[in-house]
């Protein structure tokens, strides 16, 4: 039976025939718990993405993605999603099979550089895509309508661009998935760090020759065309995408789409380590018409607390765009990618599960040669840590939320720490890794 | 200034004409068993010189205040709001939204009120919907009028108070419950006092909506004796003649559902279309999610219908401190059964909880008044509710109806003591238990943060920030 499956996952129309069938039967279930159950399968989020692509198509003078409320995200993707718009419960799940197609072609890429760039045969390369493409975590948020899945393509085929050096593609997808979720804006350092000229390297150039005794002699021997170009690319994309969006929908756009994320309080429990810290400073900012009388000892912890909140984002950029990628992209540029985005994820000030498809889609790329699989101990550790951290935190949050009990602290605080601690003990195993050959 | 009270007792309670004794600007008679209604009508220049200037600012307000406890209605006043303060407003002019002074007064009158200017703390309410309806809303839950000791002396009921540029007057209307009501007025020769002693009654040709009462009049001091009426007038506020309970399921949890139980009485007009409706005033604590309340399912598996109206906006994110408006107002139509049954049925209202400032002990006490609900039916065409004696318009959903609604009001019963507010616990950070989470947070974080660093540089110092091939390859070179 084992060696049954693993046949199966270890070629590729298998393996993308039962990804597909895995997607096209969680859609069919999902149409069916619709129609038949007031509990729901499809996320909130499909419901928002699908109104905001019915506000954009209607025919009124205002027509703007952004009339839906808590629409926060490029009108790109309420275009995409025309076909929801027209009159059938088929055409209104398009936007899911767009997604599960998306989860299909990041498989495929993540293929491709498995094969192409680290040299390993299709059925191993297959049989590690498969972490991704029969995932069933990854299948269920894309077939209940969460976005994740097209940043999960956007980002392998930004990896798949860079390796393959193809310098106008890759800066146009940097932009492009910039513009769509703003966080992969992390990878620009990375790949322009490893666009050396060892890596970029076509067959039979010679490399050039420049003084690198000068400071102007690094700049100038670091100012490669392919750097210049890809930051070029990547800056007109963005800033092409950013201006035409705000001419077609204005101010709306910049306020949900990014000021949104500046503005916004977070104070809703999350797997976040700052999630209590950051009740604690909202409420008793003096934005806040807060009823509590100002105590004394209150704006004692408010003074130094806010200034801890505004410096959250120091280690995390920090570690996610300078030295995460200055020590580890030249050696590996997929675990470095993966390490990036674990960095920014455990590090931010909100983190929900979604989240954890950004660096899952570099799992399969990751894997082959770390160390999690080398001692399947860690490898099992690790995985129990990661899992378990997070049912506790799950059960806190669980309380709270249905069962209405004050678990803000210690259970979610000391839980969401506890979560945050197992990241970092794995992003340290990932680093570890890139200084292993 | 005019003063009109009001007696309305039922048949049985009635007293002898006789009996009422009537001498110069004074009544008296026999103690009566009858709900009682004063109201007074000021012109602008009887008013105190603040409230003057303040009515300048001012082209209509309506002011309604209902209590928690409860009680029977009688007569032309049947309607119910949920208990709390009500007010309804247009400004004279558009910037008249912006000034803080109606809230100033509003608190002087009613007391600690979250108010801070119509324009920040007033919803706006649909001027398409229907032209009757004011330009803003404020609700605020308010169990008794201590500041107002003059007009609502003790256990009133209700108090509204109503101002239009048109009428150019202020209307000030006092209702007390159904109880032993003691029969001495003395007026004040300046004012004209009109006391009306009535009960209902049937004259010939009483249309369906309208309301036949019958009686004594007296103006005091034009009359000497009381005299005898017999009339009827149109009444958009009935009785169903059913009652309803409302309770929280539990546990609460972040998502309270609200569910009413109907004792169940069949449509009160069978000729006519008649459709079951709450109206819910939601402080901003707690709120209606009007996505979740789009789809069919969802909703007739509550045994809800539609929503019909609420009130925008609503944030579905931000925390009650965030937040200046005072909340939001839903008016949703129930499914009741097809066939009539005899146990009583159940309409859930899923709502949900804002986060609230931090708090000793981990929870915070939010007070939620109970929803009205009633039947709103059509009457036929070109039936016309000409403006009422006793008419209180300015309700919140009555402006969500067409003219031509009646309104029969399922009366709200408690099932245990207590009021008609829900009490909702809600889990809030406790702030005995902070000390510890920024001095907490920082530390891990730095931790965490000093371990990533550590890992890093140890790999930089095994093999530095180029690529593994080029580090292997000067190493063959070495050797």
């Amino acid at each position: 039976m084992a060696s049954k499956i693993t046949a199966l996952i270890s070629r590729p129309f298998p393996l993308f025939a039962s990804a597909a069938v895995l997607r096209i039967g969680m859609l069919l279930y999902g149409l069916w718990q619709d129609a038949n159950s007031p509990v729901k399968y499809t996320d909130i989020d499909y419901l928002v993405f699908t109104d905001a692509a019915r506000f954009t198509f209607s025919s009124s003078s205002s027509a703007s993605p952004y009339e839906r409320e808590t629409y926060r995200y490029t009108p790109l993707l309420a275009w995409l999603l025309y076909p929801t718009t027209l009159p059938s419960a088929f055409c209104f799940s398009l936007g899911k099979v767009l997604f599960a197609a998306a989860d299909l072609l990041a498989g495929y890429l993540i293929i491709q550089v498995l094969q192409r760039h680290t040299h390993m045969p299709l059925d191993r390369a297959c049989r590690f895509a498969s972490i991704w493409l029969l995932n069933p975590m990854v299948a269920t948020i894309s077939t209940r309508g969460s976005s994740e899945g097209l940043l999960g393509v956007l980002v392998t085929a930004l990896l798949w661009a860079v390796m393959e050096r193809r310098v106008v593609v890759a800066g146009a997808l940097l932009g492009l998935s910039v513009h769509f979720k703003i966080y992969p804006f992390i990878y620009a350092p990375a790949v322009i760090w490893w666009m050396d000229d060892e890596h970029m390297a076509r067959g039979g150039k010679i490399k050039r020759e420049v003084s690198k005794t000068t400071p102007l002699g690094y700049i100038v021997a670091f100012a490669t065309w392919d750097r210049i170009q890809l930051t070029l690319i990547s800056l007109a994309t963005f800033m092409g995408l950013n201006i035409t969006m705000y001419g077609l929908y204005g101010m709306p756009f910049v306020t949900h789409t990014y000021l949104h994320h500046v503005t916004r309080i977070d104070h809703r429990h999350n797997f976040s380590p700052y999630n209590v810290l950051l009740y604690l400073t909202s409420s008793s900012s003096p934005l806040s018409t807060s009823a509590l009388p100002p105590s004394s000892n209150q704006y004692a912890v408010q003074h130094w607390t806010s200034k801890m909140e505004s410096v959250a984002f120091l280690p995390q950029l920090l570690l996610s765009t300078v030295l995460i990628p200055f020590v580890g992209a030249k050696k590996d540029l997929p675990t470095t990618m993966l390490a990036q985005t674990f960095a920014f994820v455990a590090f931010n000030k909100v983190c929900t599960s979604q989240y954890f498809l950004w660096y899952m889609v570099f799992l399969p790329l990751y894997l082959p040669n770390s160390s999690l699989l080398r001692k399947p101990v860690l490898g099992v550790t690790a995985l129990t840590l990661w899992v378990s951290t997070q049912g506790l935190w799950l059960q806190q949050g669980y309380n709270l939320e249905f069962l209405g009990l004050s678990t803000f602290v210690p259970g979610l605080w000391l839980s969401s720490l506890a979560f945050f601690a197992v990241n970092c003990f794995i992003l340290g195993l990932i680093i570890d890794d890139l200084g292993t050959p | 200034m005019r003063h009109r009270i009001t007696f309305f007792h039922r048949n049985e309670h009635g007293i002898e004409p006789s009996s009422l004794e009537i001498r110069d600007r004074s009544i008296s008679g026999p103690d009566l068993v009858a709900v009682r209604e004063h109201r007074v009508t000021l012109a602008l220049e009887e008013l105190p010189a603040e409230l003057q200037e303040l009515l300048h600012e001012i082209h209509e307000l309506h002011i309604r205040w209902g209590t928690p406890q409860a009680h029977d209605s009688l007569g032309p006043w049947n309607s119910r709001l949920p208990p709390g303060l009500h007010a309804f407003y247009t400004p004279q002019t558009a910037s008249a939204a912006d000034s803080t002074r109606l809230c100033a007064q509003l608190r002087a009158a009613f007391g600690d009120l979250d108010c801070s200017s119509p324009s920040e703390s007033f919803t706006k309410l649909p001027t398409d919907r229907f032209s009757h309806s004011t330009a803003f809303q404020y609700f605020q839950p308010l169990d008794t009028l201590t500041n107002l000791a003059i007009y609502a002396e003790q256990n009133a009921v209700s108090l509204d108070l109503s101002y239009d540029t048109i009428s150019h007057a202020v209307k000030i209307t006092t209702r007390w419950p159904e109880q032993h009501q003691e029969l001495l007025i003395d007026s004040h020769p300046d004012h004209r006092t009109e006391v009306g002693i009535l009960t209902p009654d049937s004259p010939p040709h009483l249309e369906p909506h309208e309301l036949g009462v019958t009686g004594l009049l007296t103006v005091l001091g034009d009359d000497t004796k009381p005299s005898p009426v017999l009339f009827s007038f149109p009444s958009r506020h009935k009785d169903a003649g059913s009652t309803f309970s409302a309770a929280y399921l539990s546990p609460l949890g972040l998502h309270p559902t609200l569910q009413l139980r109907i004792n169940f009485r069949e449509p009160p007009l069978q000729d006519s279309s008649c459709s079951l409706h709450a109206y819910l005033t939601l402080p901003r604590t707690i709120f209606a999610d009007k996505y979740q309340l789009g789809d069919e399912l969802f909703l007739s598996s509550k045994n809800l219908t539609a929503l019909r109206y609420i009130s925008q906006p609503v944030d579905l994110e931000a925390p009650d401190y965030a937040m200046k408006l005072w909340g939001s107002s839903v008016l949703l139509e129930l499914r009741p059964p097809n066939i009539q049954e005899d146990s009583p049925w159940t309409a859930e209202i899923p709502l949900h909880l804002r986060y609230l400032s931090p708090a000793e002990g981990g929870y915070s006490s939010i007070n939620v008044p109970w929803p009205a609900v009633f039947w709103a039916c059509n009457t036929e065409e070109g039936t016309k509710f000409v403006s009422s004696p006793f008419d209180r318009a300015n309700l919140g959903y009555d402006g969500l109806f067409g003219p031509r609604t009646l309104f029969w009001h399922v009366t709200p019963e408690l099932e245990g003591r207590g009021d008609f507010n829900h009490q909702i616990r809600v889990p809030v950070l406790d702030l005995k238990k902070t000390q510890w989470v920024s001095t907490g947070t920082a530390a891990v974080v730095l931790v965490g943060f000093a371990y990533i660093i550590f890992k890093l540089a140890s790999v930089y110092w095994r093999t530095g920030h180029g690529s593994q091939k080029l580090a292997t390859k000067s190493e063959k070179k070495k050797q």
